[in-house]
């Protein structure tokens, strides 16, 4: 699979199949929901994999993510008031408010949250397995130390 | 025998596809239905075919193949004709609405972007800028309010990050669009706030990557943006 390289690479495109597990994920709904429908022809039974589709904003309504969003405020806010308040990053607030342009420095520090395990297993070696649902994404969630993604 | 069709060009398409296997362990060969002046790639259905990981590569990289010599119409993953004259019949019966197709989407392919921000970074944004959110925050770290409070505290916060991603996104796609002839998008999901497609003439490709690779920039370091591309237009067939 194609992946345009990112962070100044260039307008380069690189073309042709090869194919990597980890960018695989990121098109698998186009590949696994998308693209041209015959209907006099069967599908392959997607059982399992439906599942991709799930909505992760329509679980935010509800009293459990509350809590666990209130917990994450708590939690933040002590972490931060003990170890670094002026790193609070001011980029968020100035992009929202200023609408659609989105100019900023790139500059911020913070913990990035790394890929998910679901990725990394991938990326390892599973390349039989099916490819896993998002909702499994949603759950394994490690915080990690501050790092880029690897290319 | 069942076929596995995996996309459909011009019979006058390159259809070069040495060294390139389909689907099924171990993989199966490819081959080439003709009829009129459509072509359809396909080749034997392996038995008890799912989408596992490896088919589903083997589906992409036969269609990235394909993408690179010239138009293709990606099929849908999974797509099984009882044999080849079913799709020959197909391709006569759909002629003018598939030449149609590959006629709009000739000199274009599919870029897709997906971009996360980590939910720590818009907590604490809803944090600073919400007096009322930093009230009951405070309110709770100091042991007052039960879980009412934490309920309409998560509440508050949960919409302000939503709406926050849903700024973010729409910002990033606006950038694009200028330079897509069409965008689709979709939800995103966990910590993105965008996944989007969009088909770009590829006359324009180098100003979308020039684009996009600004924005990169512009959002920083700890922004995820993820483009894959060109792909198949599987989001505009």
């Amino acid at each position: 699979m194609t992946v345009v390289p990112q962070g100044g690479g260039g307008p380069v495109a690189r073309g042709g199949g090869g194919g990597s597990s980890s960018s695989l994920y990121d098109v698998l709904e186009l590949i696994l929901d998308r693209g041209l429908v015959i209907d006099v022809f069967v599908r392959v039974s997607l059982v399992g994999i439906e599942i991709l589709k799930v909505d992760a904003r329509i679980v935010v309504a509800s009293v459990d993510t509350y809590l666990r969003f209130a917990e994450a405020c708590n939690r933040l806010d002590l972490e931060s008031g003990r170890k670094a308040p002026t790193q609070l990053p001011e980029l968020v607030g100035e992009m929202t408010e200023g609408g659609a342009r989105g100019k900023s420095k790139g500059a911020l520090t913070g913990a990035v949250e790394a890929f998910s395990d679901s990725f990394r297993k991938g990326r390892d070696g599973e390349r039989e397995e099916e490819p896993e649902p998002a909702e499994e994404r949603e759950r394994s969630r490690p915080r990690r130390p501050p790092r880029r993604r690897e290319e | 025998m069942a076929v596995y069709v995996y996309a459909i060009t011009p019979a006058d398409h390159p259809l070069r596809l040495d060294g390139v296997t389909g689907v099924g362990e171990p993989a199966e060969q490819l081959r080439v239905v003709t009829e009129g002046d459509l072509a359809a790639v396909v080749s034997d259905a392996p038995e008890g075919l799912r989408a596992k990981r490896r088919d589903v590569l083997a589906h992409q990289t036969v269609l990235q193949e394909l993408l690179g010599q010239a138009g293709v119409l990606p099929l849908r993953f999974g797509a099984l004709a009882p044999d080849d004259d079913a799709v020959t019949d197909a391709l006569r019966e759909r002629a003018a609405n598939y030449r149609d197709r590959l006629r709009a989407l000739d000199g274009c392919a599919e870029f897709h972007l997906k971009a996360s921000c980590p939910e720590d970074l818009l907590l604490a944004a809803v944090l600073r800028e919400s007096d009322d959110a930093r009230r009951m925050n405070e309110e709770i770290r100091s042991g007052h309010g039960g879980q009412d409070l934490k309920i309409s505290l998560g509440e508050l916060v949960a919409a302000e990050v939503t709406a926050r991603r849903t700024a973010l996104g729409a910002s990033v796609v606006e950038a694009l669009r200028p330079l897509a002839r069409e965008v689709r998008e979709s939800e995103a999901v966990g910590d993105d706030f965008v996944s989007a497609s969009f088909l770009v003439e590829r006359t324009r490709q180098n100003a979308f990557l020039e684009r996009e690779a600004e924005l990169v920039g512009e959002y920083g370091e700890d922004f995820d943006f993820r483009l894959h591309g060109p792909l198949p237009p599987y989001s505009f067939v």
